[in-house]
């Protein structure tokens, strides 16, 4: 009986399938990773920290979560904000304080925990809600007054009072992604990097920190299947490194520096799409008003006006993105035209003066991209013309998403700080996160204001879009007032993809994962 | 018949013979007048352009080499010409400084190792080795975050980085020459052993080191370099090639100008300390010639 095994395997034969194989990879350098579609390999602009819906911190570990955890609901791929069913059955709101749910019934948690239930909805819902256990996201379900269970499959979401956000930046984020009670109760009420009980289209299969994070299709997943065999997440924190591992065929799709868009679009690489979006999220200076240095309003007002927010979006962006004028994007009810402070450096050298503060030097922390650091090198000869020393800190994606927080050893001497939050589109999804509960969570600058917060609450009840425009407004007026924010810009969010890939984007180019599928 | 008695040679003469021998060979000649360009650029950065490297003029940013700008801008508008001559200050500046620390310093640790107590000896390689043992970006990532990217922190990380070589090679050159007749000879008449370590150890080992410390010259600006590259050195807006090499990166396809105005200066500046210190290897120890 023959066998392949049985024949001579020389050095030199070895050699020549080394070298076939090489050539092979050569002239089909996409053969190896993806020649049938089955592996969707993309970048993320940070490693994982914590795939937790009650506590995540960045915006890949939010594409992840709804990929495996399934959630009630999630966007819609395509240009108009709207939503899909993914472990519902059907929900449906009863009235302005009820919403009735009926999970679908094939939905099974791995490890062995079990059908997805109700009770595992409520335990999810109200556990992101629950004071005590001091979410980042209690904010998304502020409104909530309780999950109440039918049966196994079926269950009520009880509002306090009513919430009009729910179904534009509640449902259809990480905040509806179903959890086991279970497991996470096995696992002390926090799930970290590994997650277990996974429920949704895909599972997470490997990661390796700093390099790599696969997600496999769930092969107990009855529904509607994720395009791709396989994903590949690679983080890579600068996006300019991400275009030149696109370019060299490393990368299916990656979001691009805005700064590369205009050159992007202008000449494409070969089969490839480019795609600009429009942006919601907001990039600000954030300055901490509890810090001893910045605690006098003067000075941070002096900043406020020391700074030409026109030069330095224009520097940091190539002109590819216009000035913002708050944490609402256009589009949106709240959205302004302009700010309460204008670029005036003899007033910011008089409010110094008034304030006393000669020699002063400001540390302004950032994360270490090429745009942020041509923008707070601006930030820094703006001040230096008023007199105030700014030093530069760079810093890697893991330490600067936690300067601010209350956990850790910074977040008093924080002063300046360069940040970008994404968004969702209801101008509540930005406001809340600088209320007074955010103070050492996400609001770094401190600002802590009741009227604010008591403007905030009136938005999530208001329904009439032109009391929510005046409600917004306001808001961010007081954010102006206090001297801690000098807004910058909305961006606009560009993409590159090649033409064989089908990608699944929310309007504002963000990515749903589960929606990429092979041209 | 007279007899004719030639000079003693005077102290110029000393001093120019080695470098007549540098200039006798091309390769030695070649990194003589690299370094003493980058040299020359640096120390006379003033004189040379009328750019502050500093100032930023968003409306001139990416302009190609020209006459008004020889080396072109940058994404902020910054003359590249002014910011590689004051980046080559603060290479130099680096380099010389922490060498110089680290030649000390080794020196010091090299010369203990190799003339006190074996206990101490071994203490030491163990210390040298572990030290040593240390991945140089684990290194200066661990550092960064325990001081924060600063000029201080990247000589810190190259001083640590080349201490344990220096020290290495001093210990052992002392353990050979600790049992020499002149070592003993100065023992036997009392000599401490500070004076012998100064006056009967130190001069005979330090020549080598000399020429290997002009070595590491190159690899200590790449580490400078490479730090300000990763945004862990020098902090913005002070010029460092690193950091040019950086602001060029994310813009090499349009304009590449800038990636070359970095990363050209650590070429030249390498291959000058790198020529010029295999020429005095091979002056001050011609057996080592063409190895």
């Amino acid at each position: 009986m023959s066998s392949i095994f049985s024949k001579d395997i020389s050095r030199r034969s070895v050699l020549a399938g080394a070298g076939a194989f090489g050539a092979a990879s050569l002239a089909f350098p996409n053969m190896a990773v993806s020649a049938d579609g089955s592996v969707l390999t993309i970048r993320s602009y940070s490693d994982l920290q914590l795939l937790d819906p009650a506590f995540w911190l960045s915006l890949p570990e939010a594409d992840i979560m709804r990929s495996i955890f399934a959630p009630l609901v999630s966007n819609q791929s395509g240009d108009e904000w709207a939503w899909r069913p993914v472990a519902v059955d059907s929900i449906e709101q009863l009235d302005d304080l009820t919403i009735a749910f009926k999970l679908r019934d094939k939905i099974g948690f791995t490890d062995g925990y079990g059908q997805m239930t109700a009770d595992d909805v409520k335990f999810s819902i109200e556990r992101i809600a629950d004071p005590a256990n001091e979410s980042p996201y209690a904010g998304d379900w502020s409104a909530l007054k309780e999950v109440e269970v039918k049966d196994t499959l079926s269950g009520l979401i009880h509002l306090k009072n009513k919430f009009v956000p729910l179904w534009t930046t509640t449902l259809p984020t990480p905040a509806s992604c179903i959890v086991s009670r279970k497991a996470v109760g096995e696992l002390g009420g926090k799930i970290g990097t590994e997650p277990v009980a996974q429920s949704g289209p895909y599972l997470l299969t490997e990661w390796v920190p700093k390099q790599k994070t696969v997600l496999t299709r769930n092969p107990d997943w009855a529904y509607e299947q994720g395009g791709y065999e396989e994903i590949h997440i690679l983080p890579i924190e600068d996006p300019a490194t991400a275009e030149l591992g696109f370019e060299a065929g490393d990368l299916d799709y990656t979001w691009t520096s805005v700064s590369s868009l205009p050159r992007l679009k202008e000449n494409p690489p070969a089969g490839s799409v480019v795609v600009e979006k429009p942006s919601l999220a907001y990039v600000w200076l954030g300055m901490n008003k509890d810090n001893e240095t910045l605690k006098d309003v003067r000075i941070r007002r002096a900043i406020q006006h020391a700074i030409d927010r026109e030069i330095v979006v224009d520097a940091a962006y190539f002109g590819a993105a216009s000035v913002g004028n708050g944490i609402i994007a256009p589009g949106l009810p709240g959205s302004r035209d302009s700010v309460t402070y204008d670029y005036d450096p003899d007033k910011a050298r008089a409010l110094l003066e008034e304030a006393g503060a000669t020699n002063l030097t400001v540390t302004l922390d950032i994360l270490n991209q090429s745009e942020r650091l041509t923008a707070a090198q601006v930030i820094q000869a703006n001040l230096a013309d008023v007199g105030i020393n700014c030093e530069i800190k760079q810093n890697d994606s893991g330490t600067f998403w936690t300067l601010g927080s209350k956990d850790g050893d910074y977040f008093m001497d924080l002063q300046l700080v360069l940040s970008r939050f994404s968004m969702n589109p209801d101008p509540s999804w930005a406001t809340v996160w600088f209320t007074p509960e955010q103070v050492g969570v996400w609001n770094w600058e401190r600002f802590n204001d009741a009227d604010y917060k008591a403007l905030h609450e009136e938005g999530l009840v208001e329904s009439d879009p032109a009391k929510r425009d005046e409600i917004y407004r306001k808001m961010q007026d007081l954010m102006d007032e206090s001297g801690c924010y000098v807004f910058l810009t909305h961006e606009v969010v560009g993409l590159i993809h090649k033409d064989t890939v089908d990608p699944g984007l929310k309007p504002n180019g963000e990515p749903l994962l589960p929606l990429f599928k092979p041209a | 018949m007279s007899e004719v008695v030639s000079n003693p040679p005077g102290r110029v003469a000393e001093i120019w013979r080695p470098i007549r021998k540098i200039l006798r060979e091309p390769l030695g000649a070649l990194g003589l007048f690299l370094v003493l360009l980058v040299i020359f650029g640096a120390v006379f950065a003033d004189f040379l352009t009328s750019y502050d490297p500093t100032r930023i003029n968003p409306r001139a940013r990416f302009q190609g080499p020209g006459a008004e700008h020889l080396l072109g801008t940058d994404q902020l508008g910054r003359d590249l010409f002014a910011r590689v001559l004051h980046g080559g200050r603060i290479a130099l500046y680096v380099a010389l400084v922490s060498t110089a620390v680290s030649l000390a310093i080794g020196i010091v640790l090299g010369l203990i190792a190799g003339y006190g107590p074996r206990w101490l000896d071994n203490l030491m390689i163990l210390l040298f080795d572990a030290m040593k043992s240390f991945p140089t970006v684990m290194l200066a990532l661990a550092l960064v975050t325990l001081m924060g990217p600063s000029l201080t922190a990247v000589m810190v990380v190259v001083i640590l980085v080349t201490v344990p070589g220096y020290a290495r090679i001093i210990r052992t050159q002392t353990i050979a020459l600790k049992s020499s007749e002149y070592v003993t000879a100065a023992q036997s008449m009392g000599a401490s052993s500070a004076r012998i370590l100064r006056v009967h150890i130190l001069p005979n080992v330090i020549g080598p080191l000399v020429i290997l410390a002009s070595m590491d010259i190159p690899v200590v600006i790449g580490i400078e370099a490479g730090m300000s590259f990763l945004g862990l050195g020098v902090r913005p807006p002070t010029p460092s090639w690193g950091s040019i090499l950086n602001d060029g990166f994310t813009g090499i396809r349009d304009s590449a100008w800038i990636a070359i105005a970095g990363g050209v200066p650590i070429i030249i500046t390498t291959l000058g300390f790198t020529f010029l210190g295999e020429t005095l290897r091979d002056v001050f120890d011609p057996r080592l010639k063409g190895r």
